[in-house]
């Protein structure tokens, strides 16, 4: 019985349930570097991204989850960037994206 | 004669306590090296190295040498304070032995000689004039002191050092050795006669002026005094700033043996960092401070905070590594190489699952002998690339482009931000890239990959040019033929280009072919950081565009038409900065190709 | 009756003359080129009705001409304050109040040199697109009619790297109508509108924007263009992240339009130091407030209309014609 494929897991919902998610982490960032609040996710550093065009890294969504309260996985993806600095030439908001690979990858190192 | 006295107590524990200190100090750091290091250090203590070293010591530890050339009367300042005290111990010395014969004296004979020798009768005046000669020497150093610390813009200084606790002790004891030795020698000639034209004159003055119950009643006071100011100044040296004075001599010798700070950090980078003497010469050139007021995060405190354990990442990651404070460091400190491995040991994390995606990856296109590597930046400054294309055209060359439908990165910037070993996997990609496609020259148009292919890569067989210098040399060998209607142009030096590679003339030679040169104020290794530098991961934005205005101001003063950089991220900046037209060499080049 | 002196001949210009001449005063237009009618005169048709450039512009120079408002052409001006302007010919022209009507400069795409103006042949602005619908020849440099067209919005506006924070406003309206007239051009052609947000302001705009979407088939994507690099067989690559889908999106174009931004004046730093008159931090002339003093400056005499203090619609900057004249009115009187 344990083998049928269910065609669906349930071990993690799909709904950003930020009431559940522990948002401390989250502020923290965010109090470290207030910029990151006014990204406008028009999406230019992922599409210049050096990782990017290799693999699945989206440096957007990976820091817009991150301050939803979402952080597993975040210090992984983090880790495929090469801080080559392409996406903070292009930032249209002026968002020192490295410091933001950085930070991220500091305040979430044990998640 | 005897040679001691209770107010000797504090001046001897002071000088045991020094030396050990000193000596532990020196011990631990040789032996905690790497052992390459240590070999090194063993193959040049027996070489003409050593001999050269010491003349640089007394060029560069007494004499200041370099200070001097930087700013006169600040090299004074420093010159009289060593060189003058080192006289002072030696001829005290002398003198000592002038009287005595060979006779042997303890240290403390020697330093407080006048109250000792109160009891010999005849006196030596060529010694009394040029010991006076000499502390007046020394005072006057004392004074600058006094007067750069209140008024340091007199002393040609716009910011001087803001020091801690344990440095102002050290400091204050220092500043009262030798007004305390003029008074205390002073009262001795006014009780005991003799003296020279300084402390013989002020005594003949006490004597005359002062009631002579009241002068012996200060006579013993003075001396220990003096022995106290001393001994405090000898207690608190090692753990102070003035422990450089017996860490620069050191260093001299572990430079010319090559003893260099590695980008791990190691106890020989403690003979560097200790060698700073917190002078503040560095504070001015950074434009940190001068742009954006940022005052906190200088090579100076960037030593004084890691020498004591209290560095923070905010302050080890906010530096430009532009180099131009270490342009000017009198110890000559290697402060990039410094900051880079405190970097490392604060944020390398090895982690052998990394950049896994690498494998099996080559995006490269064309076949040539010559492989060009456009780098991150120049994919956003693509008529540099364009303009390469052109040029490769103009000359016939077939080229291997490494990167144009995007790459690795060369790992430059992942190095400066402290991740080391995950840096490495991307330099080994590249490496192997450029070996499997047999080229013999490769190309660049990015400073910051230049530096790492040059300073890591060891590529063997492989000649790494900027793209400046490989124009040179088309034009030098004939193949490249320009049109010199470029107009007026001035030209920017990027950091890593210039500072950090040391290539000046290159680019100069190239935009004399295509146009009229005019220099900024600030030019060559003087040159500004554009405020890009990926260096710097903390400031934000904003203050990078201030750094870009500041800098653009002096290319529109120059009176060009063009400003001209060879590097895609000082071309983006100073794009900000100016509403002159900016260009990369390349595309000055490339528009005056003559057909 | 006094005189008031108008500092351009753009639509704003023309319209407060002609409003200021109904009321009495005697009128001096001012203007740098060598025709009225300011940028208007490059554009094709506007939206969101498509109303023909020319037909909005020619009423108003028809009634310039009919009236004996005093038009002075290619007279530039180098300084002025409320009572007098001096033009570059060292002419000073006394006056009871003054209008600035000076506009704004196109952004110029070069600087965002990513995007490739300048260096790929079928990377143009707005700009050029509207003179191609002028001209009545739209096609690659080649010749050809282009299979798939990609507008990008937001280009010098809302971008800290070229220092231009502010929204152009028009630009997405502009977008979307350019695309539209693109489409009907080349019904075969695909059309992608690359934006960061579209901003509908106007009455009938978002109509105009489902009208898009619906009847022309029109594709939009919500993620700002990186960069643009030529293809082997002659196309442009450009990429965006598709932020919807959260992947990155690579296609190739035949023609990549950016849709420019409005951004000041570069003289507005000077003029504004002359007349003693401040500039809000986008360069633009800061009206004494927002609401009823919006044509006015704060220093007594100087009247501001049109795009000189913003961005702004042709319809929003006629009014302000209007409301400026009735400003000049109540101070004169």
């Amino acid at each position: 019985m344990a083998a049928i494929n269910w065609g669906f897991a349930i071990s993690r919902p799909r709904v950003i349930d930020v009431d559940h998610n522990n948002l401390r982490k989250s502020d923290e960032i965010l109090l470290e570097m207030p910029e990151l609040q006014s990204c406008i996710g028009c999406g230019a550093c992922t599409a210049s991204c050096t990782a990017g065009n290799l693999t699945q890294f989206n440096f957007r969504k990976v820091h817009t989850l991150v301050r939803r309260g979402e952080y597993q996985g975040a210090y992984e993806e983090m880790n495929k960037c090469m801080l080559c600095g392409k996406c903070r030439l292009l930032c249209p908001r002026g968002i020192n994206t490295r410091g933001v690979v950085m930070l991220i990858k500091r305040k979430l190192g044990d998640f | 004669m005897t040679f001691f006295a209770p107010f000797c107590i504090p001046f001897i524990i002071g000088t045991v306590s020094l030396f050990v200190t000193i000596i532990a100090k020196w011990v631990s750091w040789v032996y905690y090296m790497p052992r390459t290091d240590r070999k090194l250090l063993r193959r040049g203590l027996f070489s003409m190295q050593t001999v050269k070293g010491v003349g640089e010591v007394v060029c560069e530890c007494l004499l200041h040498r370099r200070i001097f050339r930087i700013n006169p009367l600040l090299g004074y300042m420093h010159m009289s304070l060593a060189f003058g005290w080192f006289l002072l111990i030696v001829v005290g010395w002398l003198e000592t032995v002038a009287y005595l014969g060979l006779e042997p004296v303890p240290l403390q004979g020697h330093v407080f000689f006048r109250y000792f020798a109160t009891g010999i009768s005849e006196h030596k005046p060529v010694f009394d004039f040029v010991m006076d000669a000499l502390l007046l020497f020394v005072l006057s150093g004392v004074a600058l002191a006094w007067g750069k610390r209140f008024y340091s813009r007199a002393m040609g200084m716009r910011r001087t050092t803001k020091h801690f606790l344990g440095d102002r002790v050290a400091l204050s004891a220092l500043w009262f050795i030798f007004p305390a030795r003029l008074v205390a020698e002073s009262l001795t000639c006014a009780l005991y006669g003799g003296g020279g034209f300084l402390t013989g004159t002020i005594g003949r003055w006490m004597a005359s002026h002062v009631n002579i119950e009241i002068l012996q009643m200060l006579y013993e006071p003075s001396w220990w005094f003096y022995s106290c100011a001393l001994g405090v100044f000898f207690v608190a040296m090692p753990f102070s700033r003035y422990q450089h004075i017996f860490t620069e001599i050191p260093l001299i010798f572990l430079r010319r043996y090559r003893l260099l700070p590695h980008e791990k950090a190691s106890s020989l980078d403690k003979f560097q960092i200790q060698a700073c003497s917190r002078c503040g010469i560095c504070l001015d050139p950074c434009q940190l401070q001068q742009d954006l007021g940022i005052n906190d995060v200088q090579s100076v405190y960037f030593l004084r905070d890691r020498r004591y354990n209290r560095l923070k990442l905010a302050v080890a990651n906010n530096c430009l590594m532009c180099g131009r404070c270490e342009a000017v460091c009198p110890v000559g400190i290697n402060l990039n190489t410094l900051r880079q491995n405190s970097r490392d040991r604060l944020r390398n994390i090895p982690d052998e699952s990394r950049y896994k995606y690498f494998k099996g990856l080559d995006r490269s296109s064309g076949e040539g002998r010559v492989g060009y590597f456009a780098g991150c930046m120049t994919l956003l400054t693509p008529r540099t690339l364009h303009s390469m294309e052109q040029i490769f055209k103009a000359v016939g060359e077939d080229v291997w482009w490494a990167d144009r439908d995007g790459g690795v990165c060369c790992g430059r910037p992942l190095k400066l931000s402290g991740e080391t070993d995950s840096a490495k996997k991307m330099m080994q990609f590249n490496k192997e890239l450029f070996y499997k496609h047999n080229i013999s020259i490769l190309v660049t148009s990015c400073p910051i990959c230049l530096r790492v292919f040059r300073e890591e890569y060891a590529l063997r067989g492989i000649e790494v040019l900027h793209h400046s210098e490989y124009i040179a040399r088309l034009m030098r060998e004939g193949r490249l033929k320009l049109n010199n209607d470029g107009g007026r142009v001035t030209y920017h030096d990027p950091c890593e280009l210039g500072r950090g590679c040391g290539i000046y003339d290159a680019p100069r030679e190239v935009l004399s072919a295509v146009g009229e040169l005019l220099e900024p104020k600030h030019t060559r290794e003087n040159s500004y950081c554009c405020g890009g530098s990926l260096a710097n991961t903390v400031i934000g934005d904003a203050q990078q565009l201030r750094l870009a205005q500041t800098m653009s101001a002096e290319f529109e003063a120059t009176g060009a038409g063009t400003v001209v950089t060879s590097c895609p991220l000082c071309k983006k900046s100073i794009a900000r900065g100016t509403s002159m037209p900016v260009k990369d060499l390349s595309e000055i080049v490339a528009e005056n190709i003559a057909s | 009756m006094e005189r008031v002196i108008v500092i351009g001949g753009g639509v704003a210009g023309m319209k407060a003359a002609l409003d200021l001449r109904r009321r009495g005063f005697e009128v001096t237009l001012l203007e740098k080129s060598r025709h009225l009618g300011g940028k208007v005169r490059k554009w094709h048709c506007l939206f969101p009705t498509f109303t023909s450039a020319a037909e909005v512009l020619g009423g108003l120079k028809a009634e310039v001409a009919d009236s004996d408002i005093e038009v002075r052409l290619e007279a530039e001006v180098v300084s002025f304050d409320n009572r007098s302007v001096t033009l570059a010919s060292g002419e000073k022209l006394a006056c009871g109040a003054v209008v600035l009507a000076t506009g704004f400069t196109l952004f110029d795409a070069r600087v965002k040199e990513e995007y490739g103006y300048g260096i790929y042949d079928n990377v143009i602005t707005s700009a050029d697109l509207e003179e191609m619908f002028r001209n009545g020849r739209v096609a690659l440099r080649n010749g050809e009619r282009p299979r798939r067209v990609a507008f990008l919005h937001c280009v010098g506006s809302r971008d800290e790297k070229v220092c231009q924070r502010h929204c152009s406003k028009v630009c997405c309206v502009t977008g979307v109508k350019q695309a539209i007239e693109v489409k009907k051009l080349f019904p075969e052609a695909d059309v992608f509108n690359f934006y960061m947000d579209i901003r509908m302001f106007g009455p009938g705009y978002e109509e105009m924007y489902r009208e898009a979407q619906l009847s022309h088939n029109i594709h939009f994507v919500r993620g700002r263009i990186s960069e643009a690099s030529p293809t082997i067989d002659g196309r442009l690559q450009i990429k965006a992240e598709d932020t919807l889908t959260g992947r990155p999106l690579k296609m190739s174009v035949d023609m990549l339009v950016l849709l420019v931004g409005m951004r000041s004046n570069d003289d507005n730093v000077h003029l504004a130091e002359q007349a003693g008159v401040p500039l809000a931090p986008n360069g633009f002339f800061a009206p004494k407030d927002m609401f009823a003093g919006n044509v006015c400056s704060p220093r007594k005499g100087v009247f501001y209309a049109g795009a000189i203090t913003a961005p702004k619609s042709i319809g929003e900057v006629l009014n302000e014609g209007s409301a400026v004249a009735d400003a000049v009115t109540e101070y004169l009187s």
